[in-house]
């Protein structure tokens, strides 16, 4: 598999009041569609990513809301899977290019949250769960306070090093201006915030963000640059407590062995990765399903710096959802493009030396859809 | 929350629970509730295995941060479930209770 990521564009994250969800996606689109250099006429399709806006705003049907904005006719869609529905998308439009039905594809991630309250947020966000999940009044927070007391429970992982990928995704956000809380923690901090759901505080807890990313993808393989390499997507129960077990996500073991496999790489090869820390514990569990780390060993991984900048994995140098923010139909696209920086190296102070294989990791809920890319530098 | 219809049909399955015994998996308790639920904050919510093997999730009732051992036994009780809606239809749902 070889789909070259043509352009990128991306706009601020954060609580941004005076645009609108159609606002920022056009802000993205046009900057990728510049970026690619490929004229607007020649997108074949648009495809995007957002999952609570029919919920939250009454706007269902965004595919043509954001092709009329952009003066196309072209293919449009709109793709959910709850927080994995930008990852998702680019999944479905690099299946799109590989069948030959379309050469140039537009794929925008974007979403809208600071609109609502944050009770209206973290109902609306529990539509991606299970309605026994919901009737017992879980939340997301919940839901992965629940799987961080298991990790703790089997393998001793400490409510410490849990904080230590907050605070080292606050040190990649310092150096990202797009990112929505650029400043450094303590793990002082992290420990002492308010708790959401224990042991979870607000600062193991992803935020509320308004944000979108767009990407163009292209059937060109004769020129040099990024490509993706390997796209899977695997599912698991939409209920936590009908897993076998609460300290993995099958799901991104399936779709990473998949989309390693495609790429012809292996885990030891990728040399930045993107992962979905929406709560602190996802973060350890990726590093751990993905094969970065041992199983149960993600909190001592992560405590020596290995996923620091200028560490061993280099992991969420944008910040991660923890500091870059979690604009949640936009993250799978931003993912995307926080690797393909790095692999075009203009990542700036957040650049990983030689990285020249990169690999995203996308969950929806609590694991029951994951979308994994690699992307290499061809 | 739920129309009366879904109301009417979730309770039709409420006896099947009613008088369970399951033990404590893992548990939270929420500070942030969503919609719905922000009366009860905080509140505590566990994964409990019944002894038929199936696990689910619970809202614990009567019960404190010391009843939360690991293993902990417990007993499937009836309970309004949430705010009542706009259509003043009071929703029960199933809870679990800590044995004595
Ligand atoms: C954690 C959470 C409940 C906090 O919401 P809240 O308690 O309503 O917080 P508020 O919006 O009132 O913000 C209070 C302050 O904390 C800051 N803040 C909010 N969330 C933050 C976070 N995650 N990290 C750091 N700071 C945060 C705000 O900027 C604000 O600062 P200010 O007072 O200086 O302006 C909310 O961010 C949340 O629900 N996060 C999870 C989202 C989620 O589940 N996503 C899907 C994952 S699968």
């Amino acid at each position: 598999m070889k789909i070259k990521v043509k352009g990128i564009g991306l706009t601020k994250f954060g609580e941004l009041w005076d645009k609108s969800l159609l606002d920022l996606a056009l802000e993205a689109s046009i900057d990728a569609i510049k970026d690619s250099g490929i004229n607007k006429s020649k997108i074949d399709a648009v495809f995007v990513g957002n999952m609570l806006t029919g919920k939250i705003a009454g706007q269902d049907h965004l595919g043509p809301v954001i092709t009329s904005s952009l003066g196309l006719n072209a293919a449009s869609f709109r793709i959910e899977g709850a927080c994995a529905s930008g990852g998702l998308a680019v999944h479905l439009a690099v299946q799109g290019i590989l069948a030959g039905t379309y050469k140039n594809i537009l794929v925008v991630g974007a979403e809208k949250m600071t609109d609502a309250s944050s009770n209206q947020i973290t109902w609306a966000l529990m539509g991606a769960s299970s309605s026994k999940e919901r009737k017992a009044g879980l939340t997301f927070p919940a839901l992965y306070a629940l799987m961080t007391q298991a990790h703790m429970q089997k393998y001793g992982t400490t409510r410490k090093q849990l904080a230590q990928v907050s605070v080292k995704n606050h040190y990649h956000a310092s150096l990202n201006k797009k990112a929505q809380y650029p400043y450094e923690i303590t793990t002082e901090k992290v420990l002492n915030s308010n708790l959401i759901s224990y042991p979870i505080t607000l600062f193991d807890s992803s935020p509320i963000t308004d944000g979108a990313g767009a990407i163009m993808l292209s059937a060109e393989t004769d020129s040099k640059g990024v490509f993706i390499t390997g796209s899977a997507v695997a599912s698991d129960t939409i209920d936590l407590s009908e897993r076998a077990s609460l300290t993995e996500l099958k799901a991104t073991q399936i779709a990473s062995k998949k989309a390693l496999e495609q790429a012809g790489v292996g885990i030891k090869d990728i040399k930045v990765c993107e992962v979905h820390d929406c709560f602190t514990i996802a973060e350890v569990m990726a590093m751990e399903d993905l094969g970065v780390c041992p199983a149960g060993a993600g909190g001592k991984f992560i405590e020596k710096g290995n996923t620091r900048l200028n560490g061993k994995c280099p992991i969420n140098t944008s910040g991660g959802l923890k500091a870059c923010g979690h604009p949640v139909g936009a993250t799978g696209v931003k993912q995307i493009i926080e690797i393909t920086e790095q692999l075009r190296k203009s990542a700036g102070q957040r650049q990983v030396k030689d990285a020249d294989i990169g690999l995203t990791q996308n969950v929806g809920g609590t694991g029951a859809t994951v979308v994994v890319h690699v992307l290499q530098n061809l | 929350m739920s129309s009366p219809v879904t109301v009417w049909r979730n309770h039709k399955n409420l006896r099947n629970y009613l008088g369970k015994k399951a033990a404590v998996l893992v548990w939270t308790k929420i500070y942030i509730a969503p919609e719905g639920f922000e009366h009860e904050a905080p509140y505590f919510v566990a994964i409990v295995k019944l002894e038929d093997g199936r696990k689910m999730p619970l809202q614990m009732v009567e019960c404190e941060e010391k009843d939360l051992t690991p293993n902990r036994k417990v007993t499937l009780v009836v309970r309004k479930l949430g705010k009542v809606g706009l259509d003043k239809v009071i929703e029960y749902g199933v809870k679990a209770k800590p044995r004595s």
